[in-house]
């Protein structure tokens, strides 16, 4: 390891180091990438793709150690993960049991004219290795168990279906997980972090038979994904790093047709 | 008696987005959402005076009554 730090040392510059010479680093001292990265944060070099970040080399490796979970991979769940990737969380396990359609098109991250037809996890995982090869990516493509829970430290709620959110809300409570929640409809989404404390999602979701209410799925318009997947990944970003958020004693709700975004403070229930 | 109500989302379409409306004494939260043609399946949170609430609370004179529709997708 000495001389991979001496390598690393001696190519970085002005506090940063290249990709193609961590690369180099891997390939010459027989490391994955995410080992080099490990050890140029550590030596408080910065890896120049994320020198934009606005994030000191030891919060860097924190999001490096960081393992997260992403439940559901289509529009929200894409864009979470694309985002996280970007940033340099170090680990995601993506769940999704489906394969992308035509009408996915409209907003899903990884949905593309090559892409249809394949299981959307793979298909992310592809694109994802592309962006950051120093991220470890787990592609399952199943429904979400208990497992996936206890596999990461934050999990990021972007299903579709109010039934498998409270039973994944169960499943983070049970094994003391933050769950990062969002959800979107046409012009309007909602964020927020359910915690054991707060109950968040039994609240927003007070009857699970509401499932059958809207047999059809629901239309959504492609700018409501990215603002609310933007705010679940800043979330979990702000939960690895230990920063405050008043999302965790709230919840926000997005309009982005009038252009209103309203805090909702957690309320005790009143009969 | 008075109250004012307060519609979000797509709840509002074809409706309003806050209006003050007259109910008798002792209506339900649930008789509201009928009366405004509101799908009861389709309300997520309700919020009386701030505080969360549901169909089968009681409004009381000058409270102000919130309803969130139920966001779905991913």
């Amino acid at each position: 390891m000495d001389g991979l730090r001496r390598f690393i040392r001696y190519k970085a510059a002005d506090g940063c180091i290249a990709l193609i010479d961590e690369l180099a680093a891997a390939a010459a001292f027989e490391q994955p990438l995410a080992e080099v990265e490990e050890q140029v944060l550590r030596l408080g070099i910065m890896p120049r793709r994320y020198m934009r970040n606005c994030l000191s080399c030891d919060q860097q490796l924190r999001l490096l150690r960081a393992r997260i979970c992403v439940i559901g991979c289509g529009g929200l769940g894409g864009s979470v993960a694309d985002i996280l990737t970007r940033t340099g969380v170090g680990y995601l396990r993506l769940i999704d049991p489906d394969s992308f359609e035509e009408h996915n098109l409209n907003r899903q991250r990884f949905a593309t004219v090559a892409t249809l037809s394949q299981p959307k996890v793979q298909a992310a995982r592809t694109a994802l290795m592309a962006i950051n090869p120093a991220v470890n990516i787990d592609a399952v493509q199943a429904e979400f168990c208990e497992t996936d829970v206890l596999a990461a430290e934050v999990v990021v709620d972007a299903l579709d279906s109010a039934e498998k959110r409270l039973i994944l809300a169960a499943f983070c409570t049970k094994y003391g997980r933050s769950l990062v929640h969002g959800a979107v409809r046409e012009w309007y989404g909602q964020v927020g972090i359910a915690t054991a404390a707060n109950n968040l999602v039994a609240g927003l979701y007070p009857g699970a038979v509401q499932e059958s209410a809207t047999p059809s799925p629901p239309q959504i318009i492609a700018p409501t994904v990215a603002v609310i997947a933007g705010m679940q990944a800043a979330e979990t970003c702000k939960l690895l790093l230990g920063l405050p958020s008043v999302l965790s004693s709230s919840w926000l709700s997005c309009n982005l047709l009038d252009c209103e975004y309203e805090l909702i403070p957690d309320s005790p229930s009143i009969p | 008696m008075q109250l004012t109500v307060k519609l979000f989302a797509f709840f509002r379409d074809g409706r309003f987005k806050e209006e003050g409306r007259e109910y008798p004494a002792g209506t339900k939260v649930g008789e509201i959402v009928a009366d405004l043609g509101i799908d009861p399946d389709e309300v997520g949170v309700v919020m009386i005076n701030s505080l969360q609430s549901s169909l089968k609370a009681t409004v009381a004179e000058g409270d102000n009554l919130a309803i969130f529709p139920v966001i779905g997708g991913g």
